[in-house]
């Protein structure tokens, strides 16, 4: 599968990735700020002073986020990359797959076997069902639009597809100037990954951030402070999501059949009962 | 035939005209809504995708429509024929609740116009929980016009219509339940299996081992039970699979389970809170002997919920964020103090029950805890993150009290219209 490798520790924080992704995908630019106080006040932002734009939204499919992080007793910059993730390993096993693809009921957002995961606008009945089941807050929504859809990065599936050499790899890894952002087979750079950690050991946090996270994605991420502190979602379990529904998916059968043949089964016997009852009543009634 | 239907006495002018105003609100506000995006009438924002719409008239509304279902499974297939002349006013609820849920989804769907997508067979993802929800919807909507027919039928004294009515009714639900269950399994087995039961029972009643209900065909009342059973407990599994951003307080496996419990628990709430209000409003005596027979049955469908929904919050250890001081665990103790606790304890006790006001508070108090466990599921316990937050907009409100409004002025016009309430209704226990 076609996979990207983040490593923060070699990130410059030019944004050269923003800009050649709202290239690629002809995406509005945003009127920014910084951060108003309300905003400031919020967690996310307590070390993100320098964060502008402030999230991804329905115009910015990715975001080098700014983090202030108190590294070897020096404050310091350290960049994370806000984008799809890619979930799942598996566009066959249904039970694997990302969760935004899982909860779609029409199949607009698509796993696809390359590794992408892709949405069909033409699908979207805009139920905004994958935003409240994606884990990292991807899905985006065009709030001012009388006919939204539903729009996020697609690790330039529609790049991937020509397939024309130089053209392959999406735009943002494409651009970055010092190899922070690769792209290539996930098995490859995840080796490649886990070499980076062995060989500098002091250099990186001991983690690879998409390795496992619900059941491992196609984007992976190398940081040099624990996660946490750039705030990437840490609490996600090693499963797939799609888990926690796929069990009460399977019941829908079993339950229409056991009520069907329980109803049927109480009704006759109530009315057998009900019915002997009036006859006893009648019976006695003619006496 | 004019005796069978409701004379209203004196015209409540002032309450319909505060309906019909709600209701053109509303209708403006929807207009807005479709012009100029959701952005434009909500405090909807991409941390907050779900808001009041979706707690209040969509999980809330069907709640509140599960007086139909509950209601015609104890007379017609448990038979407690005594409850016959609150069948009817039970189904028109729930064939209004549901109409209107599905306008409101229209209105909350970025794109409803083409809700029809969902029942392409290319596009069939069965294993979406959205998808069990919507083919809920559709057939379980389907069902219930199928239960009000015999009311416009007898309205307009079509004898024949009625017969065939009763002749092609159980057909149509084996052709329904059957497609509705292929769809969620894509497998062919499944459907051969219900198509088989279904058929199968419908022929033993036919010559005679089963005795027949007559008139209304006992499969359109299993039909309408079955999928309400589904439908309920698939709104709760809507948020199983976010475990990460539902507080622990009311995230748990046992989601559709606990749906499934507190619809059947409120919805015999839902019946006798609209028995006395709805005879109030008509000036009618409520029926307070069959409202009081029904409410017995609620400490028992109340506990069993409360049980459940603590002994779940214990076990899983939830139960240290209810200590905590923020929203998520005032609104939680609101939730089962309010909305269980205070109506078990008022429903329990036999002096109370007995009365009308008694009745009232314990009906509405059960209807309330419903409608915070539905709002406290979709939105206050929703973690995503903290820089954005939700609270509803003021055009929220109003296009769901539109909704409400037109739902309730619809429920008035066929109540004086057509036999719901009254003689004809309920002849059959006359």
């Amino acid at each position: 599968m076609k996979a990207m490798l983040i490593d923060s520790t070699r990130c410059l924080g030019c944004r050269g990735c923003q800009v050649a992704c709202k290239q690629w995908n002809g995406l509005e630019g945003e009127e920014t700020s910084f951060l108003p106080a309300q905003k400031e006040a919020a967690p996310e932002f307590a070390n993100r002073g320098y964060q502008n734009p402030h999230d991804l939204s329905a115009k910015t499919w990715t975001l080098l986020t700014y983090n202030e992080v108190e590294l070897g007793g020096r404050l310091q910059w350290v960049f994370g990359k806000q984008q799809c993730m890619h979930c799942g390993l598996d566009a066959e096993d249904r039970n694997k797959w990302p969760a935004c693809v899982v909860s779609c009921p029409v199949q607009a957002l698509e796993k696809t076997k390359e590794g992408p995961v892709i949405w069909h606008t033409e699908r979207c009945i805009g139920c905004r069902y994958c935003m409240l089941a994606c884990p990292f807050h991807i899905p985006k929504f065009e709030w001012d639009k009388a006919w939204p859809s539903i729009r996020k990065c697609t690790m330039c599936f529609d790049r991937l597809a020509q397939g024309k050499e130089g053209f392959t790899e999406p735009a943002c890894s494409k651009t970055c100037p010092t190899d922070a952002i690769v792209s290539g087979e996930r098995d490859e750079l995840l080796a490649e990954a886990h070499r980076r950690l062995e060989e500098n050991p002091g250099k990186y946090y001991q983690h690879i951030y998409g390795e496992h996270e619900v059941g491992g994605t196609c984007v992976l991420h190398l940081s040099s402070v624990p996660f946490e502190q750039l705030h990437y979602p840490t609490n996600l379990p090693d499963e797939p999501l799609a888990v926690n529904t796929s069990r009460a998916m399977k019941a829908p059968p079993y339950v229409i059949v056991a009520l069907t043949l329980g109803m049927i089964g109480v009704y006759s016997a109530r009315r057998r009962k009900i019915e002997s009852e009036a006859k006893e009543r009648e019976g006695s009634g003619h006496e | 035939m004019s005796n069978t239907l409701i004379a209203e006495g004196k015209p409540r002018v002032l309450g319909q005209f505060v309906l019909w105003v709600l209701l053109i609100v509303g209708v403006v506000l929807t207009a807005k809504r479709f012009l100029f995006g959701l952005g434009s009438t909500t405090n909807l924002n991409d941390s907050y995708p779900w808001g009041f719409w979706i707690g209040f008239d969509i999980l809330t509304g069907i709640a509140l429509a599960a007086g139909g279902f509950t209601l015609t499974a104890a007379i017609y297939i448990w038979g407690k024929k005594k409850y016959h002349p609150l069948a009817r006013p039970a189904i028109l609820t729930a064939l209004l609740g549901y109409i209107f849920f599905v306008i409101a989804l229209f209105i909350d769907l970025g794109r409803g116009i083409v809700m029809w997508r969902m029942f392409l067979p290319w596009n069939w993802q069965h294993e979406s929980v959205m998808f069990e929800v919507g083919w809920c919807v559709a057939i379980y909507s389907t069902i219930l016009v199928f239960e009000f027919l015999p009311s416009v039928l007898e309205r307009f004294k079509q004898q024949n219509l009625m017969r065939l009515w009763e002749k092609l009714t159980p057909i149509a639900v084996i052709v329904l339940i059957t497609l509705f269950t292929y769809a969620m399994t894509s497998s062919p087995r499944w459907a051969a299996v219900i198509f088989a039961i279904t058929t199968l029972f419908e022929l033993l009643q036919m010559i005679g081992v089963v005795p027949r209900s007559r008139p209304v065909p006992i499969l359109l009342i299993m039909a309408g039970v079955l999928l309400s059973c589904l439908h309920q407990s698939s709104l709760g599994s809507l948020f199983l699979i976010i475990p990460h951003k539902l507080s622990p307080l009311w995230h748990t496996p046992l989601l559709p389970i606990e749906f499934l419990l507190s619809a059947i628990m409120v919805g015999p709430a839902m019946v006798v809170f609209e028995g006395i209000v709805s005879a109030r409003i008509f000036r009618r005596e409520p029926e307070l002997e069959l409202l009081s027979g029904l409410a017995k049955a609620m400490p028992i469908l109340i506990s069993i919920y409360l049980v459940v929904r603590v002994v779940d919050v214990a076990v899983r250890g939830a139960v240290f964020n209810a200590f905590e001081l923020n929203p998520q665990a005032v609104m939680f103790w609101a939730e089962l103090a309010i909305g269980s606790a205070l109506p078990l304890a008022l429903l329990a006790t036999p002096e109370i029950a007995r009365t009308e006001r008694g009745l009232f508070w314990g009906s509405l108090l059960t209807v309330a805890g419903v409608f915070i466990h539905r709002l406290n599921v979709s939105v206050i316990g929703i973690q995503a993150h903290t820089w954005q937050s939700y609270s509803p907009a003021a055009s929220e409100y109003l296009i769901s009290l539109g909704v409400v409004a037109g739902g309730l002025l619809a429920f008035r016009y066929i109540v004086r219209n057509f036999p719901v309430y009254g003689e004809s209704a309920s002849r059959e226990t006359a």
